[in-house]
């Protein structure tokens, strides 16, 4: 049996521990709050934006609007991009993500080839470990992540899709649900797959089917509007996916807590069984030797 | 009279949302002026200056490039980037333009990062020019 001496260290310790993680899970449920702030405050331009190609291409009717990000290819070559955190101890938050791309390795084998890139420090440690060759880590994101640093990373992947290096580009990333939870999402970036459905058109748009202006052109406009869209969609990925990575950290650290919570309960248990058992132990020494003496 | 509703709003946040008499925007070919009534269009913004004039008084944003749509007296203004002219810091600017034309030096015109920073060099220029504009 242990000793008192070693459940009282061993005490102390699981407190410290718990200490920590509730810091940990406050901290959390702070830069979560930042984070949701961030996704609502994107909402009105992706809305608008949406909205604006909605009615383009309603607009248009018949005639086909084209662009390259658009038209889908044969595909042969994949781009993966995986969406982690910098950071561990936030539960399945990340081996989530890899796990999905490590299944969209094996379901795609068909392929000529398929291409990793990371966001994130975990994702890409955790395919080095394996040799994985990894294309691109665009380390650093999560230090200044503005609509700016996610624009230069969708424009290194639209222009290798442009080139022909690869067919088609997905990312794996955590969506956003509640605070709680998280679902792992694989989504086609590229090409970009809706233009917005005709019924999304705004009254405002319809209204004015016959005679809308275009400036410069419609084909000038199309061609600005195709790439915002695809950095908006990484961005709002990138988004949600560090609301994700704060909501899991936080309800791991709040489960880490209630079991270290629990862990400190049984122990002072413990404790206070062999507390009492030493005594008794020490009273019947005490009570035989008064008898032998007699 | 009619007034225009202008919503200015950027992949980062809403910048503003306001009544205004009369807006002047830098499109794609120029500055455009928008007064109610105006007929829809959508348009291409260069970065510049955007300008809202409300009951003669006058109030200017930077805008760096987007979209404009106009229609039933509404102003969309999607932009890259917005801040109010009052706001910017000159001298950043001045740093960021010096800094990509540093980095354009060795680099030729079919480099893959040189529109990048050409875009850069034009962005800031545009909007020390807009800073001025505040002071004149």
């Amino acid at each position: 049996m242990a000793s008192l001496r070693d459940i009282r260290k061993r005490i102390r310790s699981v407190k410290n521990t718990r200490q920590i993680t509730k810091a940990m899970k406050m901290v959390s449920a702070a830069k979560l709050r930042k984070a949701q702030d961030g996704i609502l405050a994107a909402r009105p331009y992706a809305t608008m934006l949406d909205q604006i190609i909605a009615d383009l291409s309603a607009r248009a009717g018949d005639e086909s609007l084209s662009h390259p990000l658009l038209t889908a290819r044969p595909v042969k070559r994949v781009e993966l991009v995986l969406l982690t955190s910098d950071r561990g101890l936030a539960g399945g938050f990340n081996s989530n993500v890899i796990r999905r791309a490590n299944r969209f390795l094996y379901e795609n084998t068909n392929l000529e080839s398929i291409r990793l890139s990371t966001v994130g420090r975990k994702g890409n440690d955790f395919f080095r470990n394996r040799g994985q060759n990894i294309r691109k880590d665009f380390g650093g994101l999560y230090q200044r992540l503005n609509y700016r640093a996610a624009a230069d990373v969708a424009e290194e992947l639209v222009a290798s899709y442009l080139n022909g290096e690869v067919d088609a580009v997905h990312i794996v990333y955590n969506e956003f649900v509640t605070a709680i939870s998280q679902t792992v999402k694989v989504a086609q970036l590229l090409p970009l797959q809706t233009l917005g459905t005709p019924d999304q058109a705004s009254t405002a748009g319809s209204t004015s089917l016959v005679d809308f202006k275009y400036e410069p052109d419609r084909q000038s406009v199309l061609d600005r509007l195709v790439p915002q869209a695809v950095n908006i969609k990484l961005y709002r990925a990138l988004l949600e996916s560090v609301a994700s990575e704060h909501g899991a950290r936080m309800s791991a650290m709040e489960n880490a807590t209630s079991n270290a919570t629990d862990m400190i309960g049984n122990l002072t248990l413990t404790y206070n069984r062999t507390r009492q058992a030493v005594i008794t132990k020490e009273l019947m020494e005490i009570v035989s030797g008064a008898e032998a003496l007699k | 009279m009619a007034k225009l509703t202008v919503e200015i709003v950027t992949p980062e946040k809403r910048i503003l949302s306001v009544q205004a008499d009369e807006a002047i925007v830098p499109g794609g070919r120029g500055l455009f002026g928008v007064r109610p009534g105006h007929t829809p269009f959508l348009s291409l913004m260069e970065p510049g200056a955007l300008t809202l004039i409300e009951s003669g008084r006058r109030e200017s944003y930077f805008v760096a490039g987007g979209f404009v749509e106009v229609g039933n007296d509404k102003v969309l203004v999607l932009a890259d980037a917005a801040e109010p002219v009052t706001g910017i810091d000159v001298e950043g600017a001045r740093r960021r333009m010096a800094e990509a034309q540093e980095r354009m030096k060795g680099m030729s015109s079919e480099d893959a990062r040189f529109e990048l920073e050409q875009a850069t060099v034009r962005r800031e220029a545009a909007r020390i020019g807009a800073a001025n504009t505040a002071r004149a």
